[in-house]
């Protein structure tokens, strides 16, 4: 043994070896039995043990973190004070480490993932022991089929730090996940509508549920999930959650999701809609779902050709569309009729003080509400466009069909889905 | 997809998929338990005991019903896997405990089915040694490349010749009321040769992994409250439906074979003996059509529903859509089995239907263990709340796990102590 002792990294401890563990009191005399760690979750950084549920005298106990003096594989040892024994009471904000989190999934935030907690890693930081990560590997399984004896001997596997993990509450929903996570947060929507799908019903409730105090990111989650779940989330919803919703989601997407709708629901939800959105929506599900008019979206940002470089980037700039409807400003002239399209790069590129006028390109070819998949698809492709105006019987310009739209469509069955069983339906 | 739902199409849809539901997971799994492995032994107790054990045939189709039913109904109220909730539930070593027991009994399933594949192709004199690994190479390609959905309706319509057995059984005219006796009157022999059958009978008819796939398929297809009554009332169906089929095949072989004195089945071609009143002798190419189509059917999907098992109580990246660098312990463990299972089923000389009834005896050794698990899971309160098993569909339940429980037992020490 060296002299001076050098700065060690912390301990990891495996919670496999502390579950099931003898609970002792200074003395060292066996009390009784650990059988499972709340920890507290919410707070920044790792998340600290709050407490001890252990048997003792055949009941079930609490035992305060504070009077653990030491914790080690197969053994938990209590401080000198005098025990008082309390049943526990769950708070919100904690979950059981093995109840909850052990050979469950967690969100894995880093690729997005669902995951399977085979070991929870703990470790003694700023004088407090605390949840580090969880083992996703073989090793971690192993650990936990092997007899007690080699089972320590067993490192840890595929170790995920616990700054990217986001567990469930299991089967206690109304629990956690209330307020949006700062991790859940630095997703995109569509790979947390992945999730939601992944995930089982509880499960992606509950991340829903988390979602709904950030309303702008529900309504995008919303957008990207399958009708399927669409449906399932909206039957726990009020007509105007529904409603409210459906006004945050681009008008295409609603659209869509209100034709799923019972007839009746639909037309209450509808009634509840803000003026704008209801006009938008009605007249979209006047149109064939399979058509270019079913298709557009009835929002896009245009100008007139008497216009400046700066007036269009101004219009962008106000505008709180999506990006992709904003690659392309629309230029019309005083009726309202379709004359052509600017490039948002060929605007940022021009002197500010020219006019639309001379970035402007013409004879763009434009569909009618009627143009179906093929018809859209093979213009978008033989003029590389990323955007096309649909245009009314008057020449109007009425929405836009953007290539992630057609995109969705002619994706081969196949390619869409990620997993299954059954293939696709 | 969602672009022909809006509106008015919506509807027709719905019809569509109910009629297709029909041709679900519920069906093909309990149908599943008609593969190879079940024509031998269901074959085999019509030639030796003629219409004697139809009566068990009642009560497996009672306890099956209800199994299914569970495990389509947990699927369908927690969204998850039978082994993921064993898993989460009774922790990973009880979990590993029953994927191995899923894994051995799966394998052996797995070997009968190419067996099957080899023994139907062989009656048109093309050897096992060719039928078999084209057969291996061409599910690999169905299942880690092809279209999945696809393959299985075809393989559906081959298992149709199947329904040659009840107008067999119909044409070979059993005595009626004699059957009628022994579908209610249980009759017992006290012989390991029956304790045997029983047990092939009940371990092939309810194979563990037909919940295992039951319950992961429904939450694959989705399926949430609402579509709690559709899921059960298939789960059940598809139980009834398959042991209808099953018990035709015992009358028309104990209205064929046992009344022409002929009590065990040695090959593929005597099983299809008992087609002759259908087919005369096209009987053996019926037969044949048949149980290379139920073969194959099995034989792709106990791979699939192997993986998933594993995956879900590993914790590994699951699914076949998945290219071989997303999920490779996934797709390695389908291509290792059906390799494997594959060299197994070439060897020359095997003895068919002996090998094809063993392995469903080791299923019905194995049964107990997960029946366990379906009835303490599909009665949990925390689980399943108000959907729970309660009263009889609890009790009846749980009976099932009793008497296969001793069945195994009994045969364990028939087996050890050689009576």
């Amino acid at each position: 043994m060296p002299a001076t002792a050098p700065v060690r990294p912390p301990e990891v401890l495996h919670l496999s070896l502390v579950l099931g563990a003898a609970l002792r009191d200074a003395d060292g005399t066996r009390l009784g039995r650990v059988d499972d760690l709340i920890v507290r979750l919410g707070g920044a950084g790792y998340p600290p043990i709050t407490g001890f549920l252990a048997t003792i005298a055949g009941r079930r106990s609490y035992v305060p973190a504070e009077r653990v003096a030491a914790m080690a594989p197969g053994s938990v040892t209590l401080t000198k004070a005098k025990l008082d024994l309390r049943p526990f009471a769950r708070r919100p904000d904690e979950v059981l480490l093995r109840h909850d989190v052990l050979d469950h999934q967690l969100i894995n935030v880093e690729g997005a993932r669902l995951v399977r907690a085979n070991e929870v890693e703990l470790a003694r930081l700023d004088g407090w022991w605390r949840v580090v990560g969880v083992d996703t590997g073989a090793r971690g399984g192993l650990r936990r089929l092997l007899p007690k004896a080699l089972a320590g001997r067993i490192g840890t596997g595929d170790f995920v730090d616990w700054a990217s993990l986001e567990p469930f509450s299991g089967e206690v929903p109304a629990m956690r996940l209330r307020v949006l996570h700062p991790k859940l947060a630095r997703l995109h929507p569509a790979q947390i509508a992945d999730l939601v799908e992944a995930a089982s019903h509880g499960e992606g409730e509950e991340i829903m549920r988390a979602l709904g105090s950030d309303e702008e990111l529900e309504a995008d989650v919303f957008e990207e999930l399958d009708s399927r779940h669409q449906l399932e989330f909206v039957e726990e919803r009020s007509d105007a959650e529904v409603a409210a919703l459906l006004s945050r989601m681009a008008p295409d997407d609603a659209a869509d999701l209100l034709a799923e709708l019972v007839d009746e629901r639909r037309e209450a939800v509808i009634d509840l809609l803000p003026s704008g959105a209801r006009r938008k929506v009605r007249a979209l599900m006047g149109f064939d779902p399979a058509e270019a008019g079913g298709l557009m979206s009835p929002d896009f940002v245009s100008v007139y050709r008497q216009a400046s470089v700066a007036d269009a980037l101004e219009r962008v700039r106000r505008s709180r569309l999506p990006d992709e409807i904003l690659a392309t400003v629309w230029v019309m002239d005083a009726r309202h009729r379709f004359l052509g399209t600017v490039a948002l790069a060929a605007l940022v590129r021009a002197d500010p003080e020219a006019g639309v006028v001379d970035l402007e390109v013409q004879h763009v070819p434009h569909l009618r509400p009627d143009a179906d998949f093929e018809e859209i698809a093979r213009l978008m492709a033989d003029y590389n466009l990323i955007a096309a105006a649909v245009v009314d019987d008057e020449e109007r310009m009425i929405g836009v069909v953007t290539v992630d739209d057609v995109l969705e469509v002619l994706l081969p069955k196949g390619w869409r889905r990620r997993f299954g069983l059954l293939g696709e339906d | 997809m969602r672009l022909q739902v809006r509106g008015r199409l919506r509807s027709r849809r719905s019809r569509v998929i109910v009629l297709l539901g029909l041709l679900g997971p519920g069906l093909i799994a309990a149908n599943a338990g008609n593969d190879a492995g079940g024509i031998a032994t269901y074959s085999e107790v019509g030639a030796k005991y003629g219409y004697t054990l139809l009566w068990a045939m009642v009560l497996i189709t009672v306890s099956l019903a209800l199994v299914q039913r569970s495990a389509a109904r947990m699927g369908t109220v927690t969204g998850k896997g039978l082994a993921e909730l064993i898993r989460e539930r009774y922790g990973i070593r009880w979990s590993a405990f029953a994927t191995l027991c899923v894994l051995v009994a799966n394998f052996g399933i797995c070997i009968s089915d190419f067996v099957g594949v080899g023994a139907a192709l062989g009656l048109a004199g093309v050897p096992a040694q060719v039928s078999v690994p084209i057969a291996a190479i061409g599910i690999w390609l169905v299942i880690v490349r092809g279209s999945y959905r696809s393959a299985e309706r075809v393989f559906i319509w081959l298992t149709i010749p199947f329904f040659a057995y009840p107008v067999a059984a119909i044409l070979a005219h059993p005595d009626w009321g004699e059957v009628g006796h022994a579908l209610v009157q249980p009759q017992i022999h006290t012989s390991s040769t029956f304790l045997l059958l029983f047990v092939a009978m009940a371990g092939t008819t309810i194979t563990p992994y037909m919940q295992l796939y039951l319950q992961s398929a429904v939450v694959e297809r989705g399926a949430n409250l609402d579509d709690l009554q559709n899921e059960s009332r298939e789960a059940v169906g598809g139980a009834i439906f398959a042991d209808l089929i099953a018990a035709f095949i015992i009358i028309a072989t104990g209205a064929t074979l046992y009344v022409s004195g002929i009590h065990s089945i040695g090959s593929a071609a005597d099983a299809a003996k008992a087609l002759e009143p259908l087919a005369g002798q096209y009987a053996e190419l019926l037969f044949g059509i048949g149980l290379l189509g139920a073969s194959l059917l099995a034989a792709a999907i106990l791979p699939i529903a192997t993986s998933y098992v594993v995956a879900e109580s590993l914790g590994y990246e699951k699914g076949i859509g998945r290219r071989t660098e997303e999920a490779p312990v996934f797709v390695g463990l389908i291509t290792a089995m059906i390799v494997i299972s594959g060299i197994v089923a070439m060897v020359p000389g095997v003895p068919v239907i002996a090998l094809l009834i063993g392995v469903q005896v080791v299923n019905g050794l194995l049964l107990p263990i997960n029946l366990f698990f379906v009835w303490r899971l599909a009665r949990d309160e925390e689980l399943m709340g108000e959907h729970r098993n309660r009263g009889p569909v609890d009790w009846v339940t749980a009976l099932t796990v009793a008497i296969t429980s001793t069945l195994s037992l009994i045969l364990v020490a028939v087996t050890v102590l050689g009576l």
